[in-house]
Order: C-alpha cells, then sequence, then structure tokens
C-alpha cells in the first residue's frame, strides 16, 4: 500500500517538474495522429517496415507456427494437392507459351525467340507476413533494393503470378498481391485483354464483361506480357463464377481465384529482369 | 506506472497480433489483444497514463495495419473516452469488462473505417460483420487476460461480485 501511494507521488511529482497536463498530452498525442494519418504513405510505412525488420525472427517464427498448425488440422492437403497444383499451374504456362510460340512462328518464322523465364533472373524472397484478411493482400519478403527488387516487377506463386512489388526498401519489398483491393493488373481471359481487378478476401473479378463474351468457370486467366517485366503470359488463376451481374444486367460478374494458396507460401520468386 | 514493462508488453503484445494470433482464429475472426490491452489500461490506470497507453497502442496498431494513422487516432479517442467515463462508471466486474471491450471494439473499428475512408484506403465488404465479430470474440476472452496482464504489470487489480 505505502509502495503504492510512493509510485502516485513519484508520477505526480515527475509531472509537476515537467508541467505537462492531461489536456495537453492529449492534444499533442491528437495532433501526432492528424500528421501521421495526412502524411504520405511513403513515409509512414518506414515504421512497419522497420518493425517487420526488426522483429523479422519472432515474425517468421509466428508464420511457421500458423502454417504449421494449418497443415496438422488438414493432413490430407499437405503435399500432393501442392504439388498437383504446382503441375497444373505449370502445364497452363507451357500450354499458354505454346499457343504463343505457334503463332509467333507462323508469323515471324526465321526469328530468334526466348523460351519463356528461360533467362529471367529470378530472386527467390521467403515471406516474413502475409496480410490476407479483409480488402489488404499484401506480403513482407526478406529481399529488396539490394538484390534488385524494385517497384512493378511480378512475382511468382508456384508458377502463377501472384502479384507485384508495391513497395521497397534496401533490405525489404512488399507484395501487392493481385486480390488485394487496390490492385489491377493487365490480364487474358480466353483471348480477351481486360483487366483483373483485387476483391479482398482471396479473389479477384474481372468488370466490365459483356454477356456476349462466352467465358465460363474454369476458364484461365494470365497475366499480360510486359516487356522488361514479363516476356511471356503467366497464369494468375481460374475462373471459379460467372454469372449475369445483378446491378449492371448487361454485364457479366467473373470471379477469379488465384491458383495457389498464397497463405501457405513460404517462399515466392520476384522476376527482376526478363530480358 | 512501469513504463519499461510496458513497454514490452506493448511490444510482445504487437508481435503476437501480428503474427500468432491466426493460431486463434475462428472461422478467420481473430481477437484484437491491443484492443483489450486498451480497454485495461483505461480501466485500471489513472487519467494521464490511460491517455499515453491508448494513443501509444494505437501507434503500434497502425505499425501493424493496412496504413498509419487511423489506429492512434481511434485508440488514443476512444482510449481516453473510456478512461474519463472510468471516473463516473466503475468498470471492475467482468460482463461490464466485456461490455467495455465490445462497445469499444465497435467504436474504434467505425472509426478507424472513417479514418480510412477519408485517407481513401480500401475497406472490406463485409467490414461491420468482421468488426462485429471480431469484438465479440475480445469482449468474450478479454477479461480472462486483465489478470495476468496485472501480474505482468505489477498492478493491484479489484473484482467484485466472484
Amino acid at each position: 500500500m505505502r509502495k503504492a501511494t510512493n509510485e502516485q507521488r513519484d508520477t505526480v511529482m515527475a509531472r509537476k517538474l515537467i508541467r505537462v497536463s492531461k489536456k495537453m498530452v492529449f492534444t499533442w498525442a491528437m495532433l501526432a495522429g492528424l500528421i501521421i494519418l495526412f502524411a504520405p504513405q511513403s513515409m509512414t510505412n518506414k515504421f512497419q517496415f522497420a518493425f517487420s525488420r526488426i522483429f523479422h525472427w519472432p515474425l517468421s517464427i509466428g508464420r511457421n507456427f500458423t502454417l504449421l498448425a494449418r497443415t496438422q488440422d488438414s493432413p490430407s492437403d499437405v503435399v500432393p494437392r501442392f504439388e498437383y497444383a504446382k503441375l497444373e499451374n505449370h502445364l497452363s504456362n507451357l500450354t499458354k507459351l505454346l499457343e504463343q510460340e505457334h503463332q509467333k512462328v507462323e508469323r515471324l518464322s526465321g526469328l530468334r525467340s526466348k523460351f519463356g523465364l528461360v533467362g529471367a533472373k529470378l530472386v527467390c524472397a521467403d515471406v516474413i507476413t502475409a496480410i490476407l484478411e479483409g480488402p489488404r493482400n499484401e506480403l513482407m519478403l526478406n529481399r529488396g533494393q539490394n538484390d534488385g527488387l524494385a517497384k512493378g516487377q511480378y512475382v511468382l506463386g508456384i508458377n502463377n503470378i501472384i502479384g507485384v512489388i508495391s513497395e521497397v526498401t534496401p533490405k525489404q519489398a512488399k507484395v501487392k498481391l493481385v486480390t488485394d483491393r487496390t490492385s489491377s493488373m493487365e490480364s487474358e481471359v480466353t483471348g480477351l485483354k481486360t483487366v483483373l481487378k483485387g476483391n479482398g478476401g482471396n479473389c479477384a473479378k474481372v468488370p466490365l464483361m459483356s454477356l456476349e463474351h462466352k467465358i465460363k468457370a474454369g476458364d484461365i486467366v494470365y497475366a499480360c506480357k510486359k516487356p522488361g517485366l514479363l516476356e511471356v503470359p503467366i497464369m494468375i488463376g481460374k475462373v471459379t463464377m460467372c454469372k449475369r451481374d445483378t446491378q449492371k444486367p448487361q454485364l457479366l460478374d467473373i470471379t477469379v481465384e488465384p491458383s495457389c494458396d498464397v497463405a501457405g507460401l513460404t517462399s515466392v520468386d520476384v522476376i527482376t529482369m526478363n530480358p | 506506472m512501469r513504463w519499461v514493462r510496458f513497454a514490452v508488453l506493448i511490444v510482445v503484445v504487437t508481435v503476437l497480433q501480428a503474427s500468432y494470433i491466426d493460431m486463434v482464429s475462428f472461422k478467420n475472426i481473430k481477437p484484437d489483444l491491443l484492443l483489450i490491452l486498451m480497454v485495461f489500461f483505461s480501466i485500471y490506470c489513472n487519467t494521464f497514463d490511460a491517455i499515453i497507453t491508448s494513443f501509444a497502442i494505437g501507434f503500434a496498431a497502425d505499425i501493424i495495419g493496412p496504413a498509419m494513422g487511423p489506429g492512434i487516432i481511434s485508440f488514443g479517442l476512444i482510449g481516453t473516452l473510456l478512461a474519463n467515463l472510468r471516473r463516473v462508471i466503475t468498470i471492475t466486474k467482468m460482463p461490464y469488462q466485456s461490455l467495455a471491450i465490445f462497445t469499444c471494439g465497435v467504436f474504434i473499428g467505425l472509426l478507424v473505417v472513417f479514418l480510412a475512408f477519408l485517407k481513401k484506403q480500401p475497406t472490406a465488404q463485409n467490414v461491420y460483420s468482421v468488426l462485429f465479430w471480431t469484438s465479440l470474440y475480445s469482449a468474450v476472452i478479454g477479461p480472462f487476460l486483465f489478470l495476468p496482464t496485472a501480474w505482468l504489470m505489477r498492478m493491484k487489480i479489484q473484482r467484485f461480485g466472484h
């Protein structure tokens, strides 16, 4: 009791010495909060990067624990499904590549061409944290500018595109997944060029697609090639639902899901250069 | 108030919330440990300390959140309100503590959504449903975490009616 009283007395004394009132502390803290709120995100993100850099080790352990708990819940899905998804995605990429190569051979016979990602520089990065809840779908990687990573580069999961680098520091990078609400990626579905918009909750939407297009569940969605970043279209995911939009009846409501379990990824590959 | 202990506790809870909390998630609904901590300090500290702890916890919530800013303001504001309210209403019984956590969770969530909207941050389609269930989950487990937190902080807490 006496100890507590002494402590309270010390606190009051300390406050008297520096003459800070409750109102003043509240005002200053609110002001700091407002400055942080309206400061550019590129500046304030440094706090988040610093936190994940300092606590990289416990955060990684926590993630591994979570993944372990998940795999123990569904022991039948562990290895075979992962391998199956990996091969299936690879097959889809190869099929699309073959189709493109055929077209090239027909049109540009005689010109030298390169095979997909052969020659591309891939940087393998470990996933520190994965945020896949609500509208925010992001991964934090343990590689950064020092390893050749830059904003806009494509990120591969298990042979499929899962997102692009959105922010990068010398040692870390943030990946905005295709399912993030602010993500939009040039894509292709059944030969039609479109934009894949993230919808949060591990799915994306293909907007503004009229009813006349023959798109069905199971169709594969590819990321369009981008000179210097992606030389061949690579699979993103599959159409899981295609129905008439209830709000805009002249359009289709197309839902796309990534073809790999992003939450279960422990490492990814970043395409840093695709000559 | 033991500020070094508080700093260590905040860091540990932030790491737990960022990385380990998925282990106790139920249908993607997770408890908010930082919210529980904020309510604990607002109930058991004096108003001056409660203001500082609320803003500090808000800052920690921002660090592991989608954007910096909404957490510090909403946690700070609601924590300060609760600390001032405590001078009028005694929140010592576990059901009242649960109710305080639930109410604070809902109001903080709504403020965060509003501030995220101001900052042009995207929000989930089912944000209100997630908000409700997260607050409820936190309210259910929160009062049981008060005792170990008080022990860690070497604080004496009183509970009536048990």
